[in-house]
């Protein structure tokens, strides 16, 4: 029961805060600065990690896949579900999860600290809500950089498939006919439903990496605590509302 | 770090990801990301057949455009063909939604037309011809039916009857009943592969059971229709054939009509009942066909090749045809 | 750096008023733990009120129930006619906390941390910004640090920022946890100075939570005692130097007696 009302609680606060981060909409141009400063942390030095990590889902998807359809005969369709695959689902969820350990557990450490610090109490004092200084152009930061990321991690994905099909002796599926059946069944939709869906996730896991900093009690300890938290709820909750954010996409 | 170099990497990165977002619509969509290029043609159809956006306009196997939109209107569906520029597009020209793959992925045929007729323009409707339909070929198959009951009564009349020595079926009936353990023995024997047939196990059972190949069929029904009419010249053959049998001619009337020949069935019989305890064993060719699906997946590969060299042929003319087919079983 | 430099000194326009602060039967409790007793202070507008007492006896609560950082029990806490509860509050009442530990932004040079105050509410330009950081800066001889981050300063750099970054704020109210504690003596006498100067240019509200004896008997108006989460006594300073509660007395001109020490008297 107590169990139960932390976390109504925790999901309460998470969305206040999103309601009053969004409430300093109009002075994101005025932080422009610190914008940039966060789309360069999150974004950009998290480029070289999506890039190796996707490229190799997308190979070993291909191997996998080339073992197992070579049964029935449908090796030709090694494209189809590498492409689709990465698109809609391990492009986006790979990415976020990168993201929740890389990005996350910096935002929750930053946050934690600097309230154990005080920090957040000094900015309070200073009329300064951290709402608008450090959460808003983290989320800003975060929509910009996360479809970028999706796409990098969705092409990585699909040139790593297509270089083990070519170049693995067992399936030897070159790489013409393998982006030829992975344009055939790929929609537009595909795409966007994958990018939609790593906007969402990210805007989440910063969220509640946010909260969890902000509400650290406590001294250095609690900090590691709070980052171990951010980091487990950011990955139960990709993995949550991946299946109901991919249902409404499917029907919607 | 700098101030500005930061802000410029951050600044390339996101036109790096709108960059490669662009090329990932553009050859997704053919490259009509914006605006689709060409020019637009309607095509009215009855049942659309599964055709959806994006699907390829082909003539003579050669992509030329791509659909755009589908459409319900009032009594059809329409299709909306965006054409790539600089392709010409009789005004006779027929267009019908095909297959391109055993799996079920479409596209629209258009067939060449009269060269140096008047051409469409953009927004006008294409002809279009009615996929072959299921009640169809069933209609046809009908028809077959009857024809083929008509030629089983002769056949049946000119056995009842017999001639000289009693009728076909009263030495049948001998036959059976001089070699009857060992016809129950076969026939249980064919009942385990009956059997085994139903429960989908071997090719045969595949073939009989699996949903996917009864659509290949489908798609083969132009080749039923040559067959039908086959079938029919076949009828013919046979109406000589039983008068044939009738006057003791040819092998069925000496097996019917010859005493020696029914001495030589009981060793035959015999050899039966060997013969279906080794297809039952999975030995030889057809207990091969039975017991093991190897040859199942065989056959399907031999028609997809089929289909493909059909999907050759019918656009590149008969004449190209053998050498397509050649060209795609081996 | 000391008299002049901190006479120079001058608040900008946007001070206009100056706040009292009533404390009115405040109580805090930390879990069963009673931290606040019944706290009852009435700050005058413009006056510089020093808080003594022994570590631990509450001091630095109170403060923040000031500051509005930390909620009552019961009782509460008026900044002029607004509730110091109130997050609204902060709108109206520019008040500035010097944090006992300093509270500097860690990710921020020096320089940043006084900026951040004076660029985030738009009060003026960067150049205009960068005269008013200079200025506080070099009223605590801080020039040099100006551009390294607080994890490289010594604990008293880090208290003088701390300070510096208050002083840019130019505040309506103002609040320091043991602004002194970590200062050297010049130091100290050069912030005893500062907060004496600011109160005459600007009439601005002081309250100084303080262990310094200098300090608190040269410029305070009124010096309150805490003792284990009450007030002890209240009174113009005049009363403090010859206490008459012994507990006071105690406390303010401990004895140090090496035959007999206090560690030894408590076994
Ligand atoms: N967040 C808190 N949770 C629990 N107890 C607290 C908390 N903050 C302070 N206390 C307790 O309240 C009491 C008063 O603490 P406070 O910090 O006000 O002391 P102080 O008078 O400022 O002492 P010092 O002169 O050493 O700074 C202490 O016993 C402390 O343990
Ligand atoms: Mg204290």
């Amino acid at each position: 029961m107590n169990h139960l009302t932390a976390i109504f609680g925790h999901i309460g606060g998470t969305l206040l805060l999103l309601v009053s981060s969004v409430k300093f909409i109009g002075t994101l141009p005025r932080q422009r600065a610190r914008f940039i400063e966060q789309c360069y942390l999150i974004g950009y030095t998290s480029l070289p990690i999506v890039t190796i990590l996707s490229f190799f889902i997308g190979s070993v998807l291909a191997l996998q896949s080339g073992y197992s359809m070579e049964n029935f005969g449908a090796k030709q369709f090694i494209g189809t579900l590498v492409g689709l695959t990465m698109a809609r689902e391990l492009g986006p969820v790979m990415v976020a999860i990168l993201i929740a350990g890389r990005v996350g557990s910096a935002v929750t450490a930053e946050l934690a600290s600097m309230k154990v610090y005080q920090e957040i109490d000094a900015l309070t004092t200073m009329n300064i809500p951290p709402e608008r200084m450090l959460v808003l152009p983290r989320l800003a930061a975060i929509l910009v950089m996360m479809p970028v990321l999706a796409i990098i991690a969705n092409l990585c994905g699909w040139y790593g498939g297509a270089l083990v099909c070519q170049y693995t002796h067992s399936i030897s599926v070159d790489s013409e006919s393998y982006f030829i059946a992975l344009k055939t069944y790929m929609k537009p939709k595909d795409i966007i439903d994958g990018l939609v869906k790593a906007e969402v996730f990210g805007f989440v896991i910063i969220l509640v990496c946010c909260y969890i900093g902000l509400n650290t009690r406590g001294g250095p300890r609690e900090i590691g605590a709070s980052v171990t938290k951010a980091v487990v709820a950011s990955l139960i909750l990709i993995l949550v509302l991946d299946y109901f954010v991919t249902k409404a996409l499917l029907f919607a | 770090m700098n101030n500005t170099s930061q802000t410029i990497r951050v600044g390339l990165f996101f036109l790096l990801g709108l960059a490669l977002a662009w090329i990932t619509f553009e050859s997704l969509n053919g490259g009509h990301l914006f605006k689709p290029r060409g020019y637009t043609l309607v095509a009215g159809f009855a049942n659309l057949k599964g055709l959806k956006t994006g699907d390829e306009v082909r003539m003579a196997g050669v992509k030329v455009g791509a659909v755009q939109l589908t459409r319900l209107a009032p009594n059809r569906v329409e299709a909306l063909l965006t054409i790539e520029p600089g392709v010409q597009i009789p005004a006779d020209a027929v267009a019908s939604v095909e297959q391109s793959s055993l799996l079920g992925s479409n596209y629209l045929g258009v067939t060449f037309g009269t060269p140096g007729g008047p051409l469409l323009k953009d927004g006008e409707e294409i002809k279009t011809k009615p996929t072959v339909d299921m009640s169809e070929v069933i209609s046809q198959l009908g028809t077959l039916g009857s024809k083929l009951e008509q030629v089983i009564g002769e056949i049946g009349k000119s056995m009842g009857t017999g001639g000289e020595g009693g009728g076909i079926f009263s030495r049948i009936d001998k036959l059976v009943t001089d070699n009857g353990p060992k016809l129950t023995e076969s026939i249980s024997n064919l009942q385990d592969i009956t059997a085994k047939i139903k429960n989908g196990e071997g090719s045969m059972g595949k073939l009989i059971n699996d949903p996917k190949l009864h659509d290949e069929l489908l798609a083969g029904v132009s080749e039923i229709k040559l067959a039908a009419a086959d079938a029919r010249s076949f009828m013919s053959d046979t109406k000589g054939i039983v008068a044939d049998v009738k006057s003791g001619k040819g092998t069925l009337g000496v097996l019917l009509y010859d005493d020696a020949t029914a001495t030589s069935i009981k060793v035959k019989a015999k050899n039966l009942r060997e013969l279906s305890d080794k297809i039952n064993g999975g030995q030889g060719t057809l207990g091969k066909l039975l017991a093991d699906d190897t040859m199942y997946r065989d056959l399907q590969g031999v028609m997809k090749k089929a289909d493909r060299a059909l999907d050759g042929m019918g656009d590149s003319g008969p004449i190209t045809a053998v050498g397509v087919v050649a060209g795609a079983l081996f | 750096m000391t008299a002049p430099a901190a006479s120079s000194y001058t608040a900008s326009p946007f001070v206009g008023r100056t706040f009292g602060v009533t404390v009115a039967g405040l109580n805090k409790n930390f879990g069963r733990t009673a931290v606040l007793k019944d706290i009852n202070l009435e700050v005058k507008p413009g006056e510089i009120f020093c808080i003594m007492g022994p570590s631990g006896s509450g001091k630095t609560v109170l403060l923040k129930h000031i500051a509005g950082l930390e909620h009552a029990t019961s009782g509460e806490v008026r900044i002029g006619e607004f509730d110091a509860a109130d997050p609204e509050t902060r709108n109206k009442v520019h008040l500035a906390l010097v944090f006992q530990a300093g509270a500097l932004f860690n990710s921020l040079s020096v320089y940043d941390n006084l900026a951040l105050y004076p660029r985030e509410h738009r009060q003026c330009n960067e150049a205009g910004i960068r005269e008013r950081v200079l200025h506080a800066l070099s009223i605590l001889s801080l020039e040099k640090a100006a551009n390294k981050f607080p994890s490289d300063l010594s604990g008293g750099m880090k208290k003088r920022v701390a300070i510096a970054r208050a002083l840019v704020m130019e505040p309506q109210l103002l609040l320091y946890d043991e602004p002194t504690s970590e200062l050297d003596p010049v130091m100290s006498a050069t912030l005893t100075e500062i907060i004496a100067t600011l109160r005459e240019q600007t009439a601005v509200t002081s309250i100084v939570v303080t262990h310094d004896r200098d300090l608190a008997f040269n410029i305070a108006d009124r010096v309150a005692f805490m003792m284990d989460g009450r007030i002890q006594g209240v009174g113009p300073r005049a009363d403090f130097k010859t206490p008459a509660d012994p507990v006071i007395a105690n406390f303010l001109n401990p004895v140090i007696d090496l035959k007999n020490p206090r560690f030894k008297q408590l076994e």
